[in-house]
Formats: structure tokens, C-alpha cells, sequence
């Protein structure tokens, strides 16, 4: 019973990392009707970035610099800010080739196929410039926080899991919050539903959906670094592990739905857990993709979708 | 002169649907544009907010050449458009549909917003439901309040009165008439001809992107034979 109770707990601390990709696809389905195959790549850019800052991959010059400039026990620090700053610039260039590329040369992009290509040409270059630096065996770090835990009855609750699945919920709230709430989030929510119309408002659509990539890019960069801090190894193709859960996460909590796709994330972190619990690790794809297309057959809106799938629904 | 358009071209591939049209609005006035369907009425429209590519031609608006804006910039500059369908924000709440008509402005706006929920009750009683809750004349209502909520000096309504009952379309051109007296210049495309012309200070005929009548009201029903034969889509 303790042993399946530490499993749960495990699992949602895991689906911590599901819900900020989960909701970075969502935010980018929801408002551009773009299902962006780069998140996986922003997702493992940052958590190598994360890696390299705390294990010399930077070289020793560099390692030797934020030595002197940190202390060797706090190069995590620097692995957060480049991983942010590397993926809301890659977010910005990714931004510039598949939305505003398709959207000045065929004038609407969201109703073509050739930015998922191109966001899908991203993920691949981005995971073959890792390789070819780092090379695709796995990276590992010692964890900055070591093995501070505390214990509920029987259950052990790792502080930075505990932190990293705090800090991912509150994000996702306050993005919930800010697309409701907010004169940028009404904004965010008439492009999702009337590009055009919400030009006529004087919205200028050209530069919300920067915004909006850097926003899903950011989420996908806290979640690598978390992952990074967490669970300590990583590799050029974590994204394509985590992200393609994570859309698992999302198409169950309904496409385009914010809280979908949260309770989706913890759910399939969970799923992903308890199956390797009961059935090993080998085979722990099965049960989660098992029930993606039970999904699509019984629910294609989602456990909570109340319209179509497709775009506008925040 | 409010609005001065020279030339204006708007292509779509092959289809030319404007052709070397020229247009002028004075400030207080009321100018509507009639035509058949697809002679380029909402063409013209969308090509004076700048939400379609000019082909060739100038627009002149308040004053500025206006011709290379965008269309955000011209909603700044106080050039807005009703569109066709009135196209409301069905996932966004009455409220919201308001506070995006301000979207352009960074000054206060309740009192502005209070005023139109004391115009339509009807607004008020839903302002926090669902736009999509709304009745076709509701939503007219709130299309044109959304729109007036930019501040504009010239208010481009595409086709007002599709598909409302007749008492409805009374009610509209009411509300037309009186925003126009408190000031507002308004430029309206209708297939309600009857209607049109009778708000109307001056008015153009469209046939097939180019103005094939212009003048008073009284000289549009002048010429009222070449009028029907436009409408038969003849010539
Ligand atoms: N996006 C478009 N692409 C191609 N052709 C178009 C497009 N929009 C309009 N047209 C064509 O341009 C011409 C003018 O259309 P427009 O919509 O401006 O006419 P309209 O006078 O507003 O008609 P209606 O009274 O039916 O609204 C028509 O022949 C139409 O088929
Ligand atoms: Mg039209």
C-alpha cells in the first residue's frame, strides 16, 4: 500500500513536468490552430542547457568563469538563465519560419500544414546540433539539492519535486488567469477565434503570436529545467520521450483547454508511473498511447472539450 | 474633406473586384454605397480599413495619407469597421466583445462602456454571458457599441441590417441617424436601398467595382432606371 502511495506521489510530481508542455501545445493549438512539433526541442534545449551549465558542457572556459562568478554549488543558476534566454530567442527565430513565414506568403497560416513541417524540420535540427556537440548518449548531473526529502507517514517527498510541481501549477494558474483576465489574454482569445476580427479591434496579430510562441517556449524551458534538476539525466531526444506524453496529456484534457490539459498532465504522468510499476518500464508506451486512441475513438473533444476540435477555446 | 480615395484598385488573383474608384466623405456626413451582390462593396470597405492589399489608388484620411497603414494603425488614427456578419466574439463574454472595441485606446472606458449598457438594456442584462447567447439584433447592437467604443471619426458599417426584421432595421437607422447627429461621419454599405438613401446625405452606385452613379439622394432616385439595372446585375 505505501509502496503504491510513493508510486502516486511519483507520478504526480512527473505529470508537474507534463502539464507546462501540455499547456504550452495547448496555448499554440488554441490560438493558431497549430499542432508546434518544436516544443519537444525547446523542452530538451533547456534541459541541456541546464545540464552543460552544471557539468562543464560549455567547455572548460566557461565552466571556469561561472565557477569563479557562482561557486561551483549554484551553476545551476546560470543553467536557468541560459536556457531561458536560448529558448525564447529560438522561440522568436522558430516564430519568424513557420507562423509569420506561411502567414506572408499564403495569408493565413493556420490553414495550412507547412508550418507543422517546418516546426517539425526544427525539432530535428535542433536535436542533431545537440548530438553533434554533446552526441546523443545520456548527460548526467549530480543533483544541485542532493537528496533533501521530508516524510509523510511512510511516503517520501522529494523538496525539489515538491517545489518544481508547486512552481508548474501556480505558472499554469497564473497563465490561466492572465488569458482571462487580461487585456493581452482577451487579445489572445479573439485571435484564437477571429484573427481578422480582432484586426478590425486594432489588435495587431503580427505581434501577439511572438508573444505567445515566447510564452509556450517559456513554459517548455522551465519544465527542462526542472526535469533536468529532478531526475538528473537527460539526452538530445528527451523531448520526443517527454513532449509526445505530454500531447498524450493534452488530447485527453481536450485540445485547446488550459485546465484539460493540467488535469491531463498529471494524469499521464501518473499512468506513466503506476505502469511501470505494474507492468516495467519496457512496455510503459503501451497503456498511455492505449489510451490516447481510446480517447480519440470514444471522446475526440477531450474529457473536458466542449466543442469541436480545432481552434478558439481557451 | 474627412476621406479622399483616388483610384483605388483591389484585385483578388484575376478578379478585379474594385476598379479605379474615387470617394469622398465630409466630416458629419452620411455616404452610402449600394450595389449588387459582388460588386465590391465589402472590398471597398475592407480596403479602406487596410485589411486587403491596395491593387493602386491613395487613401486620404483625417487629414493624412493613410495609403501604407496598417489596419491597427488606422484604427488608432480613428477609421473603424462593422463587418459584414457583424462577427462577434462568441468564446469571449458581452463585456469582453466591449472591452475589445477599446482594445486600440490605453485611456479609461466604464463610463463609456456604462453609457452603452444605459443605450441597450439588453447588453446589460447579459454582459457577462457568453456573446454567442445573443439575438441577431443584439448582436448588431453590440457589433456597432464595440466598434464606437474605439472613438472613431468614421464609422464603416458593412451591410447593418442583414437579416434583421423590419422593425429592427427601423431601430438601426434610428440609432444611425442619431450617432450621426451627436457628430459621428459615417460611411454605409447597404442593400437596403430604400432605407440607405433615406439617412444618407450623398451616395454612390457600385457596379461591378466601379461607381457608375454618385450624388444626393434625390439624384440616386433620379436615376433610378440605371439603379435597378444595376441591381439586375445588367448595365
Ligand atoms: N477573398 C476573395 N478572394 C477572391 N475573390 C473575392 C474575395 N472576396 C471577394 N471576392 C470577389 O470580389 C468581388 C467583390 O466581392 P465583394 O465581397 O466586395 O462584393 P460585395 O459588394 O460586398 O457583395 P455582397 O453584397 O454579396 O456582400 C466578387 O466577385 C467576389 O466574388
Ligand atoms: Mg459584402
Amino acid at each position: 500500500m505505501d509502496v503504491l502511495l510513493q508510486q502516486v506521489v511519483n507520478g504526480l510530481m512527473l505529470g508537474g513536468v507534463y502539464v507546462m508542455v501540455a499547456v504550452a501545445f495547448t496555448l499554440v493549438i488554441g490560438m493558431l490552430n497549430f499542432l508546434n512539433f518544436t516544443i519537444p526541442a525547446l523542452f530538451m534545449v533547456a534541459a541541456v542547457m541546464m545540464w552543460a551549465a552544471m557539468a562543464g558542457g560549455f567547455g572548460a572556459d566557461i565552466d571556469a568563469v561561472l565557477d569563479d562568478v557562482l561557486g561551483a554549488p549554484n551553476k545551476w543558476i546560470a543553467g536557468v538563465i541560459i536556457a531561458l534566454v536560448v529558448v525564447s530567442l529560438a522561440s522568436l527565430v522558430i516564430e519568424r519560419f513557420t507562423y509569420r513565414y506561411m502567414k506572408a506568403k499564403y495569408g493565413d497560416a493556420t490553414e495550412h500544414a507547412l508550418p507543422l513541417v517546418s516546426s517539425l524540420g526544427f525539432l530535428i535540427a535542433f536535436e542533431h546540433l545537440v548530438i553533434g556537440r554533446w552526441g546523443s548518449d545520456p548527460l548526467t548531473i549530480d543533483s544541485p539539492f542532493g537528496n533533501a526529502s521530508f516524510h509523510l507517514g511512510a511516503v517520501q517527498f522529494s523538496i525539489p519535486q515538491v517545489i518544481s510541481l508547486a512552481l508548474s501549477l501556480a505558472i499554469v494558474f497564473g497563465l490561466s488567469l492572465m488569458l482571462r483576465k487580461t487585456r493581452l489574454g482577451r487579445a489572445v482569445r479573439s485571435i484564437a477565434e477571429r484573427p481578422d476580427t480582432a484586426t478590425l479591434m486594432g489588435v495587431d496579430v503580427g505581434r501577439i503570436v511572438p508573444v505567445v510562441y515566447v510564452i509556450a517556449g517559456l513554459l517548455c524551458a522551465i519544465a527542462g529545467i526542472l526535469f533536468t534538476i529532478n531526475y538528473t539525466t537527460v539526452d538530445a531526444y528527451i523531448g520526443d520521450k517527454v513532449a509526445t506524453v505530454a500531447i498524450a496529456g493534452m488530447v485527453l484534457g481536450g485540445l485547446g483547454n488550459v485546465w484539460g490539459a493540467i488535469v491531463g498532465g498529471l494524469f499521464v504522468g501518473l499512468l506513466e508511473v503506476l505502469s511501470i510499476h505494474f507492468f516495467g518500464a519496457s512496455i510503459v508506451k503501451v497503456p498511455i498511447w492505449g489510451m490516447l486512441l481510446l480517447i480519440l475513438v470514444m471522446r475526440p473533444t477531450g474529457l473536458f472539450g466542449h466543442t469541436a476540435i480545432g481552434k478558439g477555446k481557451f | 474633406m474627412l476621406l479622399e480615395v483616388a483610384g483605388l484598385d483591389v484585385r483578388y488573383g484575376r478578379t478585379r473586384a474594385v476598379r479605379g474608384m474615387d470617394l469622398t466623405l465630409d466630416s458629419g456626413e452620411i455616404v452610402t454605397v449600394l450595389g449588387a451582390n459582388g460588386a465590391g462593396k465589402t472590398s471597398l470597405l475592407k480596403a479602406l480599413q487596410g485589411i486587403v492589399r491596395l491593387a493602386a489608388g491613395r487613401i486620404r484620411f483625417d487629414g493624412a495619407d493613410v495609403t501604407g497603414w496598417s489596419a491597427p494603425r488606422r484604427v488608432r488614427g480613428g477609421l473603424t469597421l462593422v463587418p459584414e456578419g457583424r462577427q462577434i466574439f462568441v468564446s469571449l463574454t458581452v463585456h469582453e466583445n466591449l472591452q475589445m472595441g477599446a482594445y486600440s485606446r490605453s485611456d479609461p472606458v466604464d463610463a463609456e462602456i456604462e453609457e452603452i449598457y444605459d443605450r441597450f438594456p439588453n447588453l446589460a442584462a447579459r454582459r457577462d454571458m457568453s456573446a454567442s447567447v445573443l439575438s441577431g439584433g443584439e448582436q448588431q447592437m453590440l457589433a456597432i457599441s464595440r466598434a464606437l467604443l474605439s472613438k472613431p471619426k468614421l464609422l464603416m458599417l458593412d451591410e447593418p441590417s442583414l437579416g434583421l426584421s423590419p422593425l429592427l432595421v427601423i431601430e438601426l437607422f434610428d440609432l444611425i441617424k442619431a450617432l450621426n447627429r451627436d457628430g459621428l461621419s459615417i460611411l454605409l454599405v447597404e442593400q437596403n436601398t430604400h432605407m440607405a438613401l433615406q439617412a444618407a446625405h450623398r451616395g454612390y452606385v457600385l457596379e461591378l467595382g466601379a461607381a457608375v452613379i454618385s450624388g444626393t439622394p434625390e439624384d440616386l432616385v433620379n436615376e433610378e432606371q440605371k439603379l435597378e439595372a444595376a441591381y439586375l446585375g445588367g448595365g
